[in-house]
């Protein structure tokens, strides 16, 4: 697959080498034409003053010592030669001949031209060498030849430039498509082009996109809309539950029952809680404004969450090597994004295992990473890990499995790259990554 | 104390009724933004729980309203909307607390006293249990003369067992009160078990805790009247 500016430039440039490769098969040729009958008409036109001249003054002058007169310049280029003849036939042609003067071979082109003054015939004969021409000829060739190499370089440059300028809102149309993850993220700033296809072309995409967007946000915002509607209803459910749980008339066989339809309900509730979150992180109903180091984030969450670990015998501790300050970020969404790995990889450590959060600075970008040495996953499990409700494991528990979704939203929110590293039996890490635009 | 529970949910406004007058509360129930409106013009009320999403008034502007006519009532706000901006226009506006919906009624009770002895500028008596003292205003449990260690959230823990003595708590709202709705994925009923296990073997290093119960597949209570 080539780029169509490679395309474009490539068509250039071949195209110029074959007209030029056709012009100098076929200019010589064209030139000898041109310049033949250039030579002609000047042969004729000497003929013609030199005619005017013998009828000025008469042909007395040239004929005084010989029945024939001559005359050439110095460098032998041209010759003019009269001379008294009895042929019977009139003569009026051009010929190439070859004359020797002085010793000396020159190919001429000749004009013969034949009159009659007082009963005499007269020949005339107008020369001019062809070895002027042709010396022309060359030079013109070894100038042209360079000249035509030059001209082709320079015109395939300046071609090349203009076309990627003329392509140019083409490729920022490209770059627009290939940087979003979602429509909502497209740039919906008109590219600059004084070429009406790419307006056409940029025009239907910000449509598209646009449209694209409005149908997303509208599924958020039924998704948002129906979690605060589902709201009203467990709210009541919870509240009617609470009363009944504190009469002092209940057994305990209905106690226990209460508190497990309370179980339930809340179940729900973190369900729809959690799908509003997501819609609500996804709608960009957060701002990003903190600026905090992640390793307190990673010290809360240990602090936090140091008795389950213990309580399970699992040595759970903290590597970091750097502070990772992060800026423009949502300090409380990052900590629900590290809070749900770390709990998530606690929840599927065996006893005495082992659950490190660890941080490193790699140039621009550092990496936070949160290792088990776990039940590991399958390569199906990975696949759809980040799935909302997919991921639910037999014995996760009671959470909704939509803790990992959660982390998932809340990464790509603030450009987080999440890599899972995961072996059966061995563990599970999860990687995350802050670029420097993150 | 007079509460005026602002609420369109007629369902919910009479469970919440309910559980404040077993409190000692005495409860109106408005379900429309009018009705609360003309009800606050009429009487006089010590708490005000308003739910922002009435179909015939922008809550706000009925929190605004209502303000200038009884400035000495307390308000809390509810909302279905858990969203931050209508947390902080709310608080803004001059509201005392907020709480999103859906919510234990012991929670809604616990911020009501909070409120109120903010307002009243009450101190806190200290509490005895069994061989322990917790001293409220300083946030320290004292046994025998001596300090018991504790991480805040287990002191944050007792404390709401303490407060709402007599009474079952079961995880759920145990762990709401502490660590907050924001971790939404988080319902592990283990959690709350630990702390209560660590709390456990904490104390018992001081003195006995009879009066910490566990009650059977519902929850903890703190029981001061089974005392010895």
């Amino acid at each position: 697959m080539l780029k169509l500016q490679t395309k474009l430039s490539l068509f250039n440039l071949l195209s110029k080498l074959i007209f030029t490769a056709l012009f100098l098969v076929f200019m010589p040729y064209i030139m000898e034409r041109i310049n033949l009958r250039q030579v002609d008409e000047d042969l004729i036109q000497k003929r013609e003053q030199f005619i005017s001249l013998i009828s000025d003054i008469g042909i007395e002058p040239f004929m005084t010592t010989d029945s024939s007169f001559g005359s050439f310049n110095i460098i032998k280029e041209e010759f003019i030669s009269l001379e008294m003849t009895d042929m019977e036939e009139d003569y009026n042609f051009i010929e190439e001949t070859i004359r020797d003067i002085d010793n000396e071979e020159i190919e001429y082109r000749v004009l013969n031209y034949t009159f009659e003054i007082d009963g005499q015939k007269y020949l005339l004969e107008v020369g001019k060498s062809l070895e002027s021409i042709e010396r022309t000829e060359r030079n013109i060739n070894r100038v042209l030849i360079p000249f035509l190499l030059f001209i082709i370089i320079i015109t395939f440059l300046t071609d090349t430039q203009y076309t990627r300028y003329i392509l140019f809102p083409l490729e920022k149309i490209k770059k627009k498509l290939k940087r979003i993850p979602d429509p909502s993220h497209f740039d919906s700033k008109p590219v600059q082009t004084s070429t009406s296809d790419f307006r056409r072309l940029d025009d239907a995409l910000c449509e598209v996109m646009e449209n694209l967007n409005q149908m997303f946000q509208k599924e958020k915002d039924i998704t948002v809309n129906i979690s605060h509607e589902l709201m009203t209803p467990i709210s009541v459910l919870r509240s009617k539950l609470e009363n009944l749980m504190m009469k002092d008339d209940t057994g305990p066989e209905i106690s226990s029952k209460i508190e497990d339809s309370l179980r339930t309900l809340h179940r729900l509730q973190s369900l729809v809680s959690s799908l509003l979150l997501i819609a609500r992180i996804e709608s960009n109903q957060y701002l990003k404004e903190d600026s905090f180091k992640i390793k307190d984030i990673v010290d809360e969450i240990i602090a936090e969450l140091a008795p389950v670990a213990e309580d399970a015998s699992i040595d759970l501790s903290g590597n970091m090597k750097s502070d990772c300050h992060v800026s423009k970020a949502n300090r409380s969404l990052l900590f629900s994004m590290f809070y749900n790995i770390v709990n998530n990889a606690l929840k599927n450590t065996p006893a005495h295992g082992k659950v490190i959060i660890s941080c490193a600075r790699e140039q621009k970008r550092f990496i936070v990473s949160v290792s088990d040495t776990g039940t590991g996953l399958t390569e199906e499990q990975k696949q759809n890990l980040f799935s909302r409700f997919k991921a639910r494991d037999k014995n996760s528990g009671e959470g909704t499995g939509i803790g990992l979704a959660i982390a998932k939203t809340i990464a790509d929110f603030h450009n987080i790259g999440i890599k899972v590293e995961s072996e059966i039996e061995k563990g599970t890490t999860f990687s995350f990554t802050f670029s420097e635009n993150s | 104390m007079n509460v005026l529970i602002v609420e369109d949910e007629k369902s919910l406004a009479r469970e919440i009724a309910e559980f404040l007058k077993s409190e000692k509360f005495l409860c109106d129930i408005a379900n429309t933004g009018n009705e609360a409106s003309e009800k606050i013009a009429i009487n006089l009320y010590d708490f005000v729980l308003l739910d922002l999403g009435l179909p015939d008034y922008n809550g706000l502007d009925l929190l605004r309203e209502a303000k200038k006519i009884n400035s000495e009532a307390s308000f809390i706000i509810i909302t279905a909307r858990g969203a931050v901006e209508d947390k902080v226009k709310g608080l803004d506006l001059g509201a005392d607390d907020y709480l999103a919906k859906p919510f234990a009624l012991i929670e809604l009770l616990s911020r009501i006293n909070a409120v109120a002895r903010r307002k009243f500028n009450i101190t806190s008596p200290d509490i005895v249990l069994g061989d322990f003292t917790m001293q409220v205003q300083s946030r320290r449990l004292i046994c025998k003369g001596k300090e018991v260690e504790l991480t805040r959230k287990e002191y944050d823990l007792l404390s709401y067992l303490v407060l709402n003595s007599g009474k079952v708590l079961n995880r759920q709202q145990l762990y709401e009160h502490i660590w907050g709705n924001i971790l939404d994925d988080q319902y592990d009923s283990n959690f709350i078990d630990v702390h209560i296990k660590n709390l456990r073997k904490k104390l018992n290093l001081h003195a006995p805790t009879p009066w910490l119960e566990t009650v059977r597949g519902v929850g903890y209570r703190v029981n001061t009247t089974q005392e010895e």
